[in-house]
């Protein structure tokens, strides 16, 4: 039995070139939803209501930037397509775990104090992560493990 | 007064709810629509698209609301800072208990209704509003 399709919320958008801080300020805002960027000016999110909230939200901001926004609600026409975004979605947050993966094996030749603030920063930092993870790749469970070991060292008594 | 929102409210309405109430409106009475037409008239909306009491500038409803009347107590900007955090995790403030009311407010909003959610959620933000006041006060995190 084949999965039943995902439905995806849209944000259909143009904003002008100048000023580039609105520009710079909805890049950075749907990269930390995990939006895909379907086309320029096209992002999708897998729907749900704080998806569809957060780009409602977006598509108003773009509205008073002297731009144009929509908002759409829709499936893709096939399930081979469908495969391929979320991949291309899975792909994008593993290269975020994996990042965070280096950090924290790198984190356990730091001194004692600053390997503490190291990790606590990474786990905030995995947090965000798996807040915009909408389809895990495996990445997500070594990352989870990655700063689990160090935190067990953290907590070892000194000898 | 009536005032109108979106159906299934979460944190940032939650909170307004609560601003209007004792800070605006006593009396005010809330209607959950699914969609801006269905607004009866003879309300006043907020967080919903096309109102003006709602996002502006990368800033919550809740902070559109301080704005537009012009609060200047200082606790409820820093009530503001928990809210925005808690509704768009943009990192623009430094507010670690928006994770937790996040959660909090989700949470309630799977096993009640819009209405029951205003009234617990009504205490909730008067303990926030007097823990932070207190904070204020003496410098530091009240015990």
């Amino acid at each position: 039995m084949s999965p039943s399709p995902v439905s995806w919320v849209l944000l259909a958008y143009r904003l002008p070139r100048e000023p580039s801080t609105p520009r710079s300020a909805l890049w950075r805002k749907l990269r930390r939803l995990g939006a895909a960027q379907v086309l320029d000016g096209l992002a999708a999110l897998p729907l749900d209501a704080r998806n569809r909230e957060q780009l409602e939200w977006l598509a108003e901001e773009i509205v008073e930037a002297s731009g144009e926004a929509t908002i759409w609600v829709g499936e893709l026409g096939s399930a081979a397509q469908e495969r391929e975004l979320a991949a291309r979605m899975a792909e994008t947050v593993a290269g975020d775990y994996r990042a965070l993966i280096e950090e924290a094996i790198a984190a356990r030749d730091l001194p004692e104090g600053q390997r503490r603030r190291t990790l606590g920063r990474l786990r905030r930092e995995l947090r965000r992560i798996r807040a915009r993870d909408y389809f895990p790749p495996q990445e997500r469970e070594l990352a989870q493990q990655a700063l689990e070991e160090p935190a067990a060292l953290v907590e070892e008594p000194v000898a | 007064m009536r005032w109108a929102t979106r159906r299934h409210c979460h944190v940032d309405r939650a909170a307004c709810a609560w601003l209007i109430r004792r800070f605006i409106d006593p009396e005010a009475e809330f209607v959950f629509v699914d969609d801006p037409d269905e607004v009866p008239p003879d309300t006043k909306r907020f967080d919903m698209r096309g109102a003006e009491l709602s996002h502006h500038g990368g800033d919550c409803t809740f902070e559109t609301f301080l704005r537009r009347y012009e609060f200047a107590d200082p606790v409820l900007w820093e009530i503001a800072k928990v809210v925005h955090e808690a509704d768009l995790a943009d990192e623009r403030y430094d507010a670690p208990e928006a994770a937790g009311l996040d959660v909090l407010l989700r949470g309630l909003s799977m096993v009640r209704d819009d209405d029951e959610l205003l009234a617990l959620s009504e205490p909730l933000f008067d303990g926030l509003y007097e823990y932070r006041k207190r904070a204020l006060l003496l410098g530091r995190e009240p015990s």
